[in-house]
């Protein structure tokens, strides 16, 4: 009776051959590498920013950094691995990256079309986001450079003149709008895409999420310019001493210290 | 003679592509007709091909915003036209196919032929985990929230406008698009169906599924039912990120 | 000359085909499903309310089972049902319910302790037991003695329909999505399959078949209001009539929902009055309790339908620029209970009528809703005169609904006559081999070819369009909700007018492809035919029964017609259908003609009437200690006409099987 009644369900048994783990990896570490990244620059433009305080301020940063304070002398090298670990953070990101970028240029055009027809917020965001990270490529990877063959050449004074005096400033403007543009959508996205600070109303979450990212973003445009105005203004002034380090008043003779 | 000034002539520009006829290029046609009192695009085409163009091809079924076959790009975005009243648009309506589908002609695409490619690839049906069931019993009980739960993915339509609205389905045709990843997300939540998350890894664990999704959230902005694709294809990506 | 084979053809991808097709595969043979539109965009995809299953699981379900369904529903159908078809549904549906839950459908469940509900306008706590927890949840429903309609929240026809779909595509059935038939292909005595056209290409090609199962649904479209889908044009029941052979049942009995929201027709659910909702007039009266005191808004639709005309006749109703109408009210539900379970309703309002149900009426009128009459079938879903052809659902009228069918139990025909005919199909196909000759297979594509080609080329001038459009108004100006045989004659010699000049249509766009214009041409002569079959079957039914209603004859006649109209076309130039009847046999019933529990109180009465009754109140008597299924055996057995897998009681919390 009941064998002829049965539902006579078909199961499917899956098959046991384990699809790769790779892309669950590769998107946890391109969000990773994107987070840290983010949180970062973060770090790096209170760093930089510090100028605005006073130039005390900013050499007692450069000299944490370099472990003045901890050996009594500085150690550039330290900043080197530093910004050779960012770096090598900053090739991962964008090679995980590179992967979502249209891959032709027919893909590239197929999503212009249809973003400026839908005129979508987040999708057309995230177009910004594929520029930016595309400008980034070549800008980061040129102050990067930069820095990394010169981790010395970090101070109040010694990045006035690179600013001002070798005209670093034009990297910078545009390098800061890529940036923040860039982290700010970037961070906005990680919340969404994994779900973070969803609530109990996503839909009303997210409009504060996007409040929010638009609210750093500016913030961090607006110090970052300030930032670089102050580069600019000290540059400037320290013209004609270029390549002259700074010292504090109370300090005297940093260097002889030294054990 | 009752026509008031303040009723409107609407302009329909309607992308217009017949491919059985390849040697007339793809063109923009424009119709004018008055706007009526609770006129849906729905209305409008109909009226169109009964009196103004008997060739024109487009999608309706249940014209009740059901049935999920009418999705079109209106005005750049894609939506069910038997539901958009004419009063909530323009005076310029600008009527497209979906994209990123099979096109049939003018309006009319295969959304059906994806959808059903989409199930066969995701498996999108309940995986019973018994083998047989008397239908004499008992059904099996299943919490009542639960239920509803898996009511509110269930409501999925397959009209295929979140398909539409992703640029990333515009530049990979193999991404699954959020419709797939929802019944994903909705057959596991089902607790009749068997399957584990590693099962599901199987099927969506991907740069094709769920790791091709860039977060653009046009579906989750533009589905026609209003289903929560964002959080569900959040959750999903959690789950399978876990299988890591 | 393309030519497909398969095993069986179904001929439409709803409920009830997806169901036949997994039956029949589950049987080892190899079904080829047709459908206008992807399957899962069928008609059956709109219903709302629910499928009613005897399940009894919610306090108010409690002590409902297969003889309450069953009584429920021959009165429903105002004793036009086969008593025994309704025994095999009402015994079936159960297990088709419990078939899909296994399936996947989201039904709604039980949620034990106290919950308010609204009835008969008052506030009430029910407290559902501790048991029922978790089991299928059932609602209150027009023309039914217990709450049994059950619903997964307001989309139960799309999450059954995808249930199925799914289903069938996991078990490999293939469908042609976007192919129409366009004629069966038969030899006078069985049917081999048919002429498709693909909609696409706009290519013939023949799908030939052992069986031929026809279940396309509802023919709604004949009607300019209706809530039925664009593609509901009755396609199906027109390639039966035009074998000739095959006859159509019941033509005349056309159910009009009360809620069709208005002027568009777009249905608003039962469940709004199951729920609790009501009836207002202009001065926001509600008048349905001055019709009918005991169902009020619940009595079966047919009646209420007619008292809303009714109503609106004696000037009660709301005059709106487009007509007039009345109100349903179901502000007093509350806004969470309507965002929760009537949510369908509440888009429909904010997409069609701009408003919000929540705060204000929703304006409705009855509007053309379901089509009783089909392809006659007997209770395997055989026609008797044409071997191999098979229908079920809407289609079909194999005879469960009689002249009206009760709400939620289209839906759950609709899987039980799956599960059912799908069986019979397959016994037949076991004994049936694929014997056709090629040359039988072209001529009949030949034959329309012909005629598509006549349409495109012909001399005439006749615009589609028009005939249609003129048809439909036709059919709802004279063969409503209120018919008389003034009207009826009127509407009978119209459309043979309008029939006669179908035969001059002419296409005027010639473009390659699916070509809708052409569509439209040749659907709409079989429509007309069909039009004329149910106008004139309603022209010939001197009397009023379940949804059919003539004001010049109201007494329901079971003296002269308590039988079945069969309408067929023998002869292709003939411009009216062959009526011919039925009759039914009181003897063998197990409910005799009554009263229906609601609507008038007069019939005329059958000799046999008495006669049946009192042999029924003794057996009762004498088997009074038994229980209530030998006193079922007893009056009229039935068992063995169901397919031996589904037979079997139904287990229910006050009913534990042995
Ligand atoms: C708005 C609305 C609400 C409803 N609500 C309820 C409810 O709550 N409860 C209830 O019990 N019932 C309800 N009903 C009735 C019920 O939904 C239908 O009767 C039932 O679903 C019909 O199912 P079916 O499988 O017979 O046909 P359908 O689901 O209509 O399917 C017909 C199929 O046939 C195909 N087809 C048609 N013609 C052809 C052709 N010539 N060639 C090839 N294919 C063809 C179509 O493509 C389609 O796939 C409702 C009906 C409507 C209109
Ligand atoms: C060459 C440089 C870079 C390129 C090409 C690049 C490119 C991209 C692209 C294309 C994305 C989107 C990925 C997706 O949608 O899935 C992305 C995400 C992101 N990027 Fe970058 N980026 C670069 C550098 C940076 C830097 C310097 C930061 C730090 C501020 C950063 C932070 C982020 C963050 C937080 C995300 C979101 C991660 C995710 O969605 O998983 N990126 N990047
Ligand atoms: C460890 C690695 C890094 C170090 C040590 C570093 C150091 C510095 C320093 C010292 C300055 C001040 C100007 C100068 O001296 O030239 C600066 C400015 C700047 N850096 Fe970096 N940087 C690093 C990585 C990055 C990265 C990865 C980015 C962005 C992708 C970045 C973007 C900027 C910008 C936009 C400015 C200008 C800020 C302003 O003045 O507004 N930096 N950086
Ligand atoms: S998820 Fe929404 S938009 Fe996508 S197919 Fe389903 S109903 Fe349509
Ligand atoms: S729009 Fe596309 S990219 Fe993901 S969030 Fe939606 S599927
Ligand atoms: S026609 Fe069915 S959703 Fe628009």
């Amino acid at each position: 009776m009941t064998n002829t009644l049965a539902g006579r369900l078909a199961v499917n048994a899956s098959v046991p051959v384990q699809a790769s783990r790779w892309p669950a990896r590769l998107d946890l570490a391109q969000s990773i590498s994107g987070l840290l990244l983010a949180l970062f620059m973060w770090g790096h433009m209170l760093f930089v920013s510090s100028i605005l305080i006073s130039q005390d301020a900013m050499w007692t940063i450069t000299k944490l950094f370099e472990g003045y304070f901890f050996f009594g002398r500085s150690y550039p090298g330290i900043v080197a691995v530093i910004i050779a670990l960012v770096f090598g953070l900053f090739i991962l990101h964008a090679g995980l990256a590179l992967r979502k970028f249209p891959a032709n240029y027919r893909q590239y055009a197929l999503f212009r079309h249809h973003m400026r027809g839908m005129k979508h917020e987040d999708t057309t965001l995230w177009y910004w986001q594929v520029m930016t990270g595309f400008a980034l490529f070549f800008l980061a990877t040129a102050h990067l450079w930069w820095m990394l063959t010169h981790p010395g050449n970090i101070g109040p004074f010694a990045s006035a003149d690179r600013v001002w005096g070798d005209n670093f400033w034009i990297l910078y403007l545009f390098l800061l709008f890529a940036v923040e543009l860039h982290g700010g959508i970037g961070l906005y996205r990680l919340a969404v895409k994994w779900g973070v600070f969803e609530g109990d109303d996503p839909a009303a979450s997210r409009r504060k999420l996007r409040t929010v990212k638009w609210t750093i973003t500016a913030f961090l445009i607006v110090l970052g310019l300030a930032t670089l105005a102050a580069y600019v203004k000290i540059g400037m002034a320290h013209e004609d001493q270029r390549g002259e380090r700074y010292t504090p008043a109370w300090v005297e003779h940093p260097e002889e210290h030294a054990p | 003679m009752t026509a008031s000034t303040d009723v409107r002539r609407l302009r329909i520009h309607v992308l217009r592509y017949n491919p059985a006829e390849p040697e007339k290029a793809a063109r923009i046609q424009t119709y004018e007709l008055d706007e009526a009192e609770g006129m849906t695009l729905f209305i409008v085409l109909s009226e169109l091909r009964e009196k103004h163009d008997p060739s024109l091809q487009f999608d309706f079924v249940c014209r009740a915003g059901v049935c999920g076959s009418c999705g079109m790009v209106v005005n750049g975005q894609p939506g069910l036209a038997c539901r958009t009243l004419t009063a909530e648009l323009p005076a310029d309506i600008t009527l497209a196919p979906l994209p990123t589908f099979e096109l049939i002609g003018d309006l009319s695409v295969n959304t059906g032929k994806w959808m059903r490619e989409m199930t066969e690839r995701l498996e999108a049906w309940v995986h019973a985990k018994q083998q047989e069931v008397d239908l004499r019993r008992h059904e099996e009980h299943m919490d009542p929230d639960l239920a509803d739960e898996v009511y509110e993915l269930d409501r999925c339509i397959e009209c295929g406008c979140c398909v539409a609205a992703c640029g990333t389905a515009h530049m990979r045709t193999d991404f699954v698009g959020a419709v797939g990843l929802n019944k994903v997300a909705r057959f596991s939540l089902d607790p009749r169906d068997g399957r584990t998350d590693a099962d599901m890894y199987e099927l969506v664990g991907n740069d094709d599924g769920v790791f091709g999704c860039m977060s653009l959230l046009a579906c989750n902005d533009l589905c026609p039912k209003e289903l929560p694709l964002q959080s569900q294809i959040a959750y999903l990506r959690r789950r399978m990120a876990k299988q890591a | 000359m393309r030519i497909v084979y398969s095993d069986v053809l179904v001929i439409g991808g709803g409920l009830a085909g997806l169901r036949v097709a997994i039956g029949v595969r589950r049987r080892g043979f190899d079904p080829l499903v047709l459908s206008l539109v992807p399957p899962k965009r069928s008609h059956s995809v709109a219903a709302q309310g629910g499928m009613q299953a005897s399940l009894g699981n919610v306090i108010k379900g409690d002590g409902d089972n297969e003889d309450v369904h069953f009584e429920d529903t021959v009165r429903g159908s105002d004793w036009g049902a086969d008593q025994q078809v309704v025994r095999m549904f009402v015994n079936t549906a159960p297990k088709a319910v419990r078939e899909l839950a296994a399936w996947g459908v989201p039904w709604s469940r039980v949620r034990r302790g106290d919950r308010e509900v609204i009835i008969n306008g008052q506030k009430v706590t029910l407290t559902e037991r501790d048991e029922a927890h978790g089991l299928i949840a059932q609602r209150d429903f027009g023309g039914t003695k217990k709450w049994r309609t059950c619903y997964a929240s307001d989309g139960t026809g799309h999450s059954m329909l995808f249930a199925m779909g799914d289903r069938a595509i996991a078990e490999g059935i293939p469908v042609l999505e976007r192919t129409e038939a366009l004629a069966l292909i038969h030899d006078g005595r069985r049917c081999h399959g048919a002429v498709v056209r693909d909609l696409i290409t706009g290519e013939l090609a023949a799908c030939v078949a052992r069986a031929t199962v026809v279940a396309t649904g509802g023919a709604g479209r004949l009607y300019r209001v209706t809530t039925n889908a664009v593609i509901n044009e009755g396609i199906g029941h027109a390639l039966a009539l035009e074998t000739g052979v095959a006859a159509l049942g019941n033509m005349e009995a056309v159910q009009f929902h009360p809620t069709g929201i208005f002027p568009a027709g777009i249905l608003v659910t039962e469940g709004c009055r199951g729920d609790g909702g009501l009836l207002r007039d202009a001065e926001g009266h509600r008048f349905m309790p001055d019709y009918e005191p005991e169902k009020k808004e619940l009595a079966s639709r047919d009646v209420v339908s007619r008292r809303m005309e009714e109503h609106i006749k004696k000037g009660h109703a709301h005059k709106s620029r487009f007509g007039e109408h009345l109100w349903l009210d179901i502000t007093l539900l509350g806004r969470a209970h309507i965002e929760r379970n009537l949510r369908e309703v509440k888009d429909i309002c904010r997409y069609f009528l701009g408003l919000d149900p929540a705060d204000k009426w929703i304006p409705v009128r009855p509007a053309q809703h379901y089509t009783m009459g089909g392809v006659r079938t007997d209770h395997t879903g055989q026609n008797p005169s044409l071997a191999g052809l098979f229908a079920a659902g809407e289609s079909a009228c194999w005879d469960m609904h009689g002249f009206n069918r009760l709400g939620g139990n289209s839906v759950a025909e609709t899987v039980v006559a799956g599960m059912i005919v799908g069986e019979f199909v397959a016994d037949y196909c076991e004994g049936a081999e694929l014997e056709v000759s090629t040359g039988l297979v072209r001529e009949f594509i030949a034959r329309e070819q012909a005629y598509l080609d006549g349409l495109c080329s012909g001399g005439g001038k006749e615009d589609p369009s028009a005939l249609r459009v003129a048809m439909q108004e036709i059919m709802t100006a004279k063969v409503g909700i209120f018919r008389d045989g003034g009207d009826l004659a009127a509407a009978v010699e119209e459309l043979r007018e309008l029939y006669v000049r179908s035969n001059g249509i002419v296409v005027a766009s010639r473009a390659a492809g699916a070509n809708p214009e052409l569509v439209t041409a040749y659907r709409t002569q079989k429509m007309l035919r069909l039009a004329l079959t149910v106008a004139g079957g309603a022209l010939a039914r001197t009397e009023s029964r379940g949804a059919h209603f003539r004001a010049d004859y109201p007494q329901r006649n079971d003296q002269q017609w308590l039988k079945r109209t069969l309408a067929t076309w023998p002869n292709p130039e003939a411009d009216l259908p062959t009526l011919s009847y039925e009759p039914l046999d009181v003897m063998t019933m197990e409910l005799p003609p009554g009263w229906r529990g609601y609507g008038a109180r007069n019939q005329i009465e059958h000799p046999d009437t008495e006669r049946r009754a009192q042999q029924v109140a003794e057996v009762r008597e004498r088997l009074s200690g038994e229980g209530r299924f030998a006193v079922q055996e007893a009056l009229m057995p039935y068992e063995q006409l169901l397919p031996e897998s589904i037979r079997g009681r139904n287990e229910r919390l006050g009913e534990k099987l042995p």
